[in-house]
């Protein structure tokens, strides 16, 4: 079933990837109009009213949408989200917009494998499996990259490294580089350079690192303040996101490279001849984080991946000027070295995942010798990225609305229980007017220490009888015949609903230094939740998550 | 625990009807409302096997800065408690998420036409999908807040049919109303059904609960379907087809909500009996 997955999902990228061709090829004629920078304008408009009329989709590239679906869901999807990416994405980066087509293709990938599982009635680690397969399906046959589209899908989407996930998530990959390079040859995306690294080039590559993670957070920051932005604009989305499409066409008209998904300048830099001073290059590594932002940030339809590897190279070849500017008389290696470490910065930077990055570049480039100061580069990217912005650019929005789940995880475990199945219903309820001497009797005879207390008429929960909080009544007998327990119930309680989730319940218990909470619906006592019983079923989900 | 019944609500007079159907329904079978007054025109239901995505149209927001007072003030007249769902989670940022963990759940025919066009039509994609769905049985409002004053159970010897009558059985011990079965017969005789009868052990709840079983001998079911009673909530179990097949090879569900203007109550092939 892998790889059946993997071979659609690798059908989904090549289709994806020849409309691109075939569509940048049919408005190749008009980029010398005067009008031509309201080609994105065009395409990011179309691209926004296909996702909010046509498939009636949310906008976005996708990939925290299936994210989501694995930490909560167990990887449902949409079916509509097989395709709908697909084609707007298309009319985004084929009209000009910066966008990448990886994270379109993902989603469709992983919908894919999430409709297949659906089909087949699988469970739900199953789905997430297969959810997994698309996504490493998908990204393995548009950079013709099997291990990338591998690690990509554990690192990034599954986020679970095993066994069980691992061996059909390498066969989709296999399946869907295989789709490509039946269907499209058997090419390395980008040409590949033999490189003469000696130990200073090495350590040059630090400072790259920095310089990495800079334009890594700033293009993290630049994306998050567009979308805030662009919602305060009282506008039809699409009109939005024809602004940002304006605005990207306009910058296009001063510094072309900044438009669509770049690959043909990943190319040139790579090769170094971009031939550019260090002034323009570092323009144009800003302009396109501009464009990035105002294409994705204002409603266009694509991905950061592509634009992740032309910033990169980008800095890679700005940091290279840099340094043959301050030390002119070291032994600097060729521009195209620098451009694939920045390239994996990048990717490392913004998905904060190493090993996608490192193995993406260089399968890519098919450069191995570089190895060394690829993991470098991407281990400092990856740590300072971390430190200045906790969650990667896929994550920020789960983390922040603690909707990410990783599998064994505490959050996890607690999400997949709820608190109507661990209410125990085994409580003596008292009344308000019952003496303390019947009470003792009760108490005599159980084995708890909470008793809900109701109103003897309407059977209202009015409060609970906590045995350490009357304990000097107990011992007192004078006091029962004396005391009802109306007086001595505790009326200001706690209370847990049906509908709570049990990580509010738990968190809850935990500022008030409670042990267990009643239930109460409508003022009706429906059971006592308690931290026993919570750990009880807390150990036996742990274990049906971590088991095979 | 007590059974809750979700209800999308609608702000507008159609949408009062729907709503005094759903309290109707559940005063008798002793349910609480949850309603959920939608913010946008989309959100997204996660059941154990799919997730179905609800379009609803603009109707679904109109005034929503009275929506709750109204919802209130029609709950609380009917002497119970207004509860609202709140969604928590949203997929993508934006679409809420509406959990499914609810006994009964309230679609009118077509969940997203506007309230001019809806008439007996037909069951809109995305009932079918939550009937398909769903562990909770369907209830399809009739256009118009109509009091049902008995129990029809259509029963037609299928596995949805046997949870269609359990189903039947637990309305009615709630509700404290008799049934009246209806069974077209064809495929299986009467006595088959009794047997079905006997091997599940549904016998005391037959002699409890139904009223009278009646078994139709014309092969014409629309003009069976004369006979139910108009003022009776009808139950029926339903395979979950999708829209093609239906229309391929028909669907006993089709033919009688188009035939019928009662309340239906339909029990779906994931859905878990009560009994």
């Amino acid at each position: 079933m892998a790889a059946i997955v993997g071979n659609f999902s690798g059908l989904a990228s090549v289709v994806l990837n020849r409309s691109l061709v075939m569509m940048s090829e049919w408005l190749h004629h008009l980029r010398h109009y005067w009008w031509v920078f309201l080609l994105p304008a065009a395409g990011a408009a179309l691209s926004s009213l296909f996702l909010e009329k046509v498939v009636n989709e949310g906008a976005g590239h996708g990939v925290p949408e299936v994210i989501y679906s694995v930490s909560r869901y167990g990887g449902l999807l949409r079916f509509r989200s097989s395709f709908s990416r697909l084609i707007s994405s298309c009319l985004t980066i084929g009209s000009g917009g910066s966008a990448g087509p990886e994270a379109p293709v993902v989603i469709s990938g992983a919908a894919i494998g999430s409709n297949i599982a659906k089909y087949f009635s699988l469970n739900d680690r199953q789905r997430v499996t297969l959810v997994g397969c698309g996504a490493a399906g998908a990204i393995s046959s548009i950079f013709n990259a099997p291990i990338a589209g591998m690690v990509f899908a554990v690192e990034v989407i599954v986020g679970e490294w095993k066994s069980v996930n691992i061996v059909p998530i390498a066969i989709a990959s296999v399946a869907g580089t295989e789709i490509s390079r039946l269907l499209q040859g058997n090419q390395i995306t980008f040409s590949h350079h033999l490189f003469n690294i000696d130990l200073l080039n090495i350590f040059a590559c630090l400072g790259l690192a920095v310089l990495s993670a800079t334009a890594s957070i700033l293009l993290t920051r630049m994306l998050r303040s567009m979308h805030t932005v662009s919602h305060k604009v009282s506008a039809p989305i699409w009109i939005r996101a024809a602004m940002g499409g304006c605005a990207v066409g306009i910058i296009g008209l001063f510094l072309p490279v900044v438009l669509g998904e770049g690959y043909h300048t990943v190319k040139i830099l790579i090769e170094g001849e971009y031939g550019q001073v260090l002034a323009v290059v570092a323009l144009a590594s800003f302009a396109k984080i501009a464009a990035t932002a105002l294409t994705l940030g204002w409603g266009g339809s694509g991905g950061i991946f592509a634009p992740c590897l032309v910033i990169g190279s980008l800095i890679g070849v700005t940091y290279h000027h840099l340094l043959a500017l301050f030390w002119p008389s070291a032994s600097w290696v060729n521009e195209g070295y620098y451009a694939l470490l920045g390239m994996a910065g990048l990717i490392s930077g913004m998905l904060q995942a190493p090993l996608t990055g490192i193995f993406l570049i260089i399968e890519i480039t098919g450069g191995w010798e570089v190895i060394l100061p690829l993991i470098m580069v991407s281990a400092f990217t990856t740590t300072l990225c971390h430190y200045f912005e906790p969650a990667s650019y896929y994550l920020k929005d789960l983390v922040e609305h603690g909707h990410l789940l990783r599998p064994g995880t505490d959050a996890r475990v607690l999400s997949d229980l709820n608190v109507p199945e661990l209410i125990e219903k085994d409580c003596i309820i008292v009344n308000q007017n019952m003496l303390l001497r019947d009470f003792v009797t009760i108490i005599k005879k159980s084995h708890r220490n909470y008793f809900p207390v109701e109103d003897e008429k309407t059977g209202k929960f009015l409060g609970i009888i906590h045995l350490d909080d009357i304990r000097q009544y107990l011992f007192d007998p004078v006091m029962y015949d004396a005391v009802f327990l109306g007086q001595i119930m505790n009326t200001k309680v706690e209370v847990a609903h049906p509908d709570d989730d049990l990580l509010d319940v738990v968190r809850k218990m935990d500022m008030k230094g409670l042990y267990s909470m009643p239930v109460v619906v409508n003022n009706r006592f429906i059971g006592l939740i308690s931290k026993a019983t919570i750990l009880d079923q807390y150990r036996k989900e742990l274990m049906v998550q971590t088991s095979h | 625990m007590e059974n809750r019944l979700l209800h999308i609500f609608r702000n507008n007079p159609f949408g009062r009807e729907t709503l005094l159907q759903s309290i109707y329904f559940c005063n008798k079978v002793g349910a609480s409302p949850v309603i959920y007054i939608p913010k946008t025109t989309k959100f997204l239901m996660y059941f154990d096997n799919d997730v179905v995505q609800v379009d609803l149209d603009k109707s679904y927001l109109t005034s929503p800065e009275t929506a709750i007072k109204n919802a209130t003030e029609l709950v609380e007249q009917a002497g119970m408690n207004a509860r609202f769902f709140d969604p928590k989670h949203f997929t993508a940022s934006t679409l809420p998420d509406i959990h499914t963990n609810f006994d009964y759940m309230c679609c009118p025919r077509s969940i997203s036409d506007m309230s001019s066009k809806i008439g007996l039509g037909y069951i809109g994609p995305r009932v079918r999908r939550i009937v398909k769905a769903a562990r909770f049985p369907v209830l399809i409002t009739s256009p118009a807040f109509k009091p049902w004053k008995s129990i029809t159970v259509f029963f037609g010897g299928s596995v949805n049919a046997v949870k269609a009558l359990r189903l039947g059985f637990h309305v009615a011990r709630s509700s404290g109303m008799s049934i009246d079965v209806f069974t077209q017969t064809g495929k299986y005789s009467e006595e088959d059904c009794m047997n079905m009868i006997k091997e599940r052990n549904l016998e005391k709840e037959k002699d409890l609960y139904i009223n009278e079983w009646h078994f139709f001998e014309n092969n014409n079911f629309e003009d069976n379907l004369y006979e139910v009673p108009h003022d009776a909530l009808v139950i029926l179990g339903a395979y979950g087809h999708g829209v093609i097949k239906d229309i391929l090879f028909g669907s006993k569900l089709e033919k009688i909500q188009s035939t019928i203007s009662n309340n239906l109550l339909v029990a779906g092939p994931n859905y878990t009996t009560i009994l």
